[in-house]
């Protein structure tokens, strides 16, 4: 069963024959960008354009139909007038394994709703399974295919399907830049034929995926996403951005109940029934996969106790609060570590409490080591299940030598290694928007992400990221007993 | 045909919107969920011997199709000690204006449940998940506060915890205000005996659009529904 579904839409994912359809011999439509792109992509498999009279397009041979191509097509992109597509699909029954319809004019418009119906029906008896149509296409780095102008070429293990072909855009472009890198994004656009629930079934047996997360509006099928997500267990954390989180009860309800329901309502009880967790923005969808990327979740008990560590007294009093408004605990420590602590005899400014005010002055002492020590004391007495390293870049500056950001934490690392398990280790970098600070923190951030450590700009984005990772071990956990 | 099928049956045969309230508590006894002991007359004369089976006091309602609030029509009055009272009760309500106005089928007079914690509990279709169950604490805290917690039916005893907790209220039913603790296992039985695997609103999805079990009385050993609505799909 598993095999069967990774199977299934490995034409998909690892598409050996893509053909194009509406590309032009002038080289400047849609289609033509798609084929360029996944080129420079490195796409090493056959590209076939299709166009009625052309025997070339972009150098490659051109065919006059979808059936008309030597080997059978497992993915084809579709960029023509809406009304001639149903037909085209008839004609290549047999021959085409995808279908993504990127051309709009079909059910997201009144006068589209028989045609988009037309469309799946024509899919359907010619046996190929269709995309979209009012989508903009795919994003596989396994497959070497993609939509975007810019992406990751490095496959890796946040599988993604969203409704916006825009916002899917968004999140491929913004989450790269963060560190975030895919096993594969879907645009799904009006859902005609392939639902996010089956894309849902796939990613969760594909082994390349490990984090799933979706730009939903409406679920045609969501009672198949409830008992999926449901049966799933959170064996995989998924995360949801939903748009259209009406608050409205049902129109003329005359019940109590039917006026107090509604969508935000029914999403709410859908995360608290499977553990996927609800993202508020796309910022913090993005931040939410990239601790799930990173981190894996603790199974035996969730992350309570948060230490924060690094420069800046009232930044970390500020964080303090904000945590435990999201229901993170910033506990002072106990003596034992109050007193280990006090032992090191740490240079003046360093506070011995939680959270650890450690000014740069103790950050750069003896390349790190001195930090080190003082993680050690923290970890080996206060048991932490989770720690927050925050610099503040802007306090480096000039002062230090570059190297001292990596030496703190190269000795965080060091001390996470000697505890291994005992707690998540969550960097934020903190800048105050200066172009050389941010280029300086650019790179820097892609060091440490690549280190498996997540990386925030605030220590509220790192919290919330960290309150849906404790939420999601809550769940887990809760239901592995069941 | 099941039982409760029957019921459903019988309310589209004669043209219903909506289950009438005897029909309801039927419906909630026929999947476990204890109702007040009942009975109901065509009218005051015909209380007598009627109502012997009943200890009092006594609570009355008007039984009519045209009438779905029964309480802002006037046509519910509690604590009556004796089957005179109800009498009396039955023929000063009929005089009402609502109530003159509609097909009045009869009068249902059951005895009062004893005091306790009011809870709601309810359930509607979902276009995108199919039936889902409320819970909230009664008065306030549905009306003024929206207090509750929804879930996908069918919930699981685990999802049906969660849901108590969820509430702003939950304390309430811990006896927070010197009040008593009351059973949070009773109020989870019926949460499970209507939203629960076979439960009412999984066997009877495609016959319910709306319910209100509103009040549900909870004290420290039990539950009783106190007052049912079903809306027909």
């Amino acid at each position: 069963m598993t095999s069967n579904i990774a199977e299934r839409f490995a034409p998909l994912f690892t598409p050996q024959t893509v053909a194009v359809v509406g590309a032009s011999t002038k080289g400047t439509a849609l289609p033509n960008v798609f084929i360029r792109r996944i080129r420079e992509f490195g796409y090493a498999g056959t590209i076939y354009p299709i166009h009625p009279s052309a025997s070339e397009i972009d150098g490659l041979t051109a065919y006059k139909s979808l059936a008309d191509t030597p080997q059978p097509v497992d993915y084809a992109y579709i960029a023509v007038s809406a009304a001639q597509i149903p037909a085209m699909l008839a004609a290549a029954a047999g021959h085409v394994r995808y279908a993504q319809v990127i051309s709009s004019g079909f059910g997201e418009v009144d006068t589209g709703k028989e045609l988009e119906q037309k469309l799946a029906e024509a899919a359907r008896a010619g046996g190929m399974r269709l995309i979209g149509p009012n989508c903009l296409g795919i994003y596989t780095p396994r497959g070497a295919v993609t939509f975007t102008e810019v992406g990751p070429k490095e496959v890796g293990c946040v599988g993604i399907v969203s409704q916006s072909g825009g916002l899917g855009t968004d999140i491929i472009r913004r989450g790269m830049n963060r560190g975030v890198r895919y096993s594969g994004l879907i645009t799904v656009g009006n859902c005609a034929d392939l639902t996010p629930s089956e894309l849902l079934e796939f990613y969760l047996a594909d082994e390349q995926t490990k984090v799933i997360g979706f730009y939903i509006e409406t679920a045609k099928d969501g009672r198949r996403l409830f008992e999926l997500l449901r049966s799933a267990r959170a064996r995989k954390p998924v995360v949801m951005l939903k748009g259209g989180r009406t608050r409205q009860g049902l129109a003329a309800a005359a019940s109590h109940t039917g006026s107090l329901a509604g969508d935000e309502r029914a999403w709410i009880a859908l995360s608290r029934q499977t553990g996927c967790v609800l993202a508020e923005t796309l910022d913090d969808f993005i931040d939410t996969l990239l601790i799930f990327q990173t981190l894996t979740p603790r199974t035996r008990q969730a992350t309570d106790r948060v230490v924060l560590f690094g420069n800046g007294g009232g930044a970390s009093v500020l964080a303090t609060d904000y945590y435990a408004r999201l229901g993170l605990d910033v506990k002072p420590f106990e003596s034992t570590t109050v007193d280990a602590l006090a032992a090191l005899n740490p240079p003046p400014g360093t506070s011995i409490t939680n959270p650890v005010d450690c000014p740069v002055g103790t950050l750069q002492q003896e390349d790190g080591r001195v930090a080190e020590k003082i993680l050690d004391a923290i970890y080996a007495t206060g048991r932490p299940e989770a720690l927050v390293m925050h610099l503040n870049m802007a306090a480096f500056a000039g002062r230090t030598r570059p190297e001292v950001l990596d030496n703190v934490v190269q000795a965080a690392l060091r001390v996470q290694s000697r505890f291994p398990g005992q707690a998540h280790f969550v960097l934020v970098l903190r800048s105050d928007g200066e172009a050389e600070l941010e280029s300086r923190k650019r790179d820097f951030r892609a060091r440490a992400v690549a280190l498996g450590i997540p990386v925030y700009d605030e220590m509220a984005n790192a919290g919330h990221a960290l309150a849906a990772l404790r939420s999601h071990e809550r769940f887990a956990i809760s239901r592995s007993a069941a | 045909m099941s039982a409760s099928a029957d019921i459903f049956a019988a309310a589209r045969a004669q043209g219903r919107s909506a289950l009438d309230e005897p029909a309801g508590k039927e419906l909630l006894a026929g999947f476990g969920i204890r109702v007040p002991k009942s009975v109901v007359v065509s009218d005051a004369a015909k209380i007598n011997g009627a109502m012997s089976a009943l200890q009092g006091p006594y609570v009355v309602k008007v039984v009519s199709p045209d009438i779905l609030h029964k309480s802002d029509a006037g046509g519910v009055r509690l604590g009556l000690k004796s089957a005179a009272d109800v009498a009396q009760a039955i023929a000063a309500m009929a005089k009402s204006p609502t109530i003159s106005s509609a097909r009045v089928e009869g009068w249902l007079v059951e005895e009062m449940a004893p005091a306790g914690q009011e809870i709601v509990i309810g359930a509607v279709r979902d276009p995108q998940f199919g039936p889902l169950i409320m819970v909230g604490l009664g008065g306030i805290f549905v009306e003024v506060l929206a207090d509750v917690a929804f879930r996908i039916c069918p919930l699981t005893r685990l999802d049906a915890q969660e849901m108590l907790g969820e509430l702003k209220g939950a304390a309430v039913l811990k006896g927070a205000r010197g009040g008593k603790p009351v059973s949070q296992d009773a109020i989870i039985d019926v949460l499970l005996r209507v939203g629960g695997e076979n439960g009412l609103m999984t066997r009877h999805a495609a016959d319910i659009k709306e319910a209100d079990i509103n009040p549900l009385i909870v004290n420290e050993s039990g539950a009783v529904a106190a007052d049912a609505r079903f809306v027909l799909a």
